[in-house]
């Protein structure tokens, strides 16, 4: 019984890592032959892979326009310094 | 012949950021902004994702504008353009959450960033729940502490591999990959299995 909880618990802290193939080989069958007879682990690998596909999908980048006055800071430094970039900043 | 097309096209991109580079490393700004314009939409996005508030958002990436004019002149090219400025919009996102920015709006996250597209395998009658799960699964980001929420950023949103994305938050792959499966867990956790399942369709 202590076995079986022990693998319940590892495996649902190691769903992503199994999602993503981040598991060797042996931890992969430890965590498949859990899952065989618990439910919550098979419920389990199919949320994390349903997560992973929502996620995914979450782009929204065509919704974003940058405005015109995002380089006004840029502008404005450029004008503020007759001097060419530092080339002592970051890099 | 597309293929040789689309490797031309790349080819007069490459010389006119190599040029725009170099032109902005002289001190020319109009070089930069046709440099940086480029990829602003893109930083824009992962800000407001990673900051939560537009007005934060659009402070970043200005910053993050700010400090790659400022250092042009040592930018070397040992990372792309893009990579380059990616990495500063992701550490000035940082700065901008440690400095107590203001509150993530939730809603209006949802709202700007998700212009809704419809559901995996769009299916009309999923829609309306399909887009409360996406409220509640951007809440759940949102909720996450920022080093979690900006794994599943680059990672499972930006697609960056997991080299790149680690390279990119300055941390090793182990624990790049760490935070990332920590990250996941936890929004599972706050959704929930059957919603998931349900959404994913």
């Amino acid at each position: 019984l202590f076995a079986r909880r022990d693998d319940h618990d590892w495996t649902q802290e190691h769903l992503s890592h199994y999602v993503e193939d981040d598991l060797r080989r042996r931890a992969r069958r430890r965590l498949e032959r859990h899952a065989v007879d618990c439910p919550d682990c098979r419920r389990g690998i199919r949320a994390m892979k349903a997560l992973l596909r929502l996620v995914t999908g979450l782009d929204g980048r065509d919704a974003i326009r940058t405005p015109d006055s995002m380089f006004d800071r840029v502008r404005a430094d450029a004008r503020s310094s007759s001097d060419k970039p530092d080339p002592g900043a970051e890099g | 012949m597309t293929s040789t097309l689309a490797r031309h096209a790349r080819t007069d991109l490459l010389a006119l950021e190599t040029d725009c580079l170099a032109r902005a490393q002289r001190g020319e700004v109009a070089a930069f902004e046709q440099l940086a314009r480029a990829h602003c939409d893109r930083l824009l996005a992962v800000a407001l994702r990673l900051v939560g508030d537009h007005a934060d958002a659009e402070d970043v990436v200005q910053e993050t504008l700010l400090r790659a004019w400022r250092g042009i002149g040592r930018f070397r090219g040992g990372s792309d353009v893009f990579t380059w400025l990616y990495r500063i919009t992701v550490n000035e996102a940082n700065r901008s959450r440690e400095k107590g920015a203001r509150r993530p709006a939730t809603t209006q996250l949802a709202d700007e960033q998700m212009q809704l597209s419809g559901p995996p395998g769009d299916r009309p009658a999923h829609r309306a729940e399909y887009q409360e799960v996406r409220v509640a699964l951007e809440d759940a980001l949102l909720a996450l502490p920022l080093p979690h929420r900006t794994a599943i950023v680059l990672r499972d949103i930006e697609g960056f591999s997991t080299r790149d994305a680690a390279n990119l938050v300055g941390v090793g792959e182990a624990a790049f990959k760490s935070r990332l499966h920590q990250a996941r867990l936890k929004v599972r956790a706050a959704l929930g299995d059957e919603v998931l399942i349900a959404a994913a369709g």
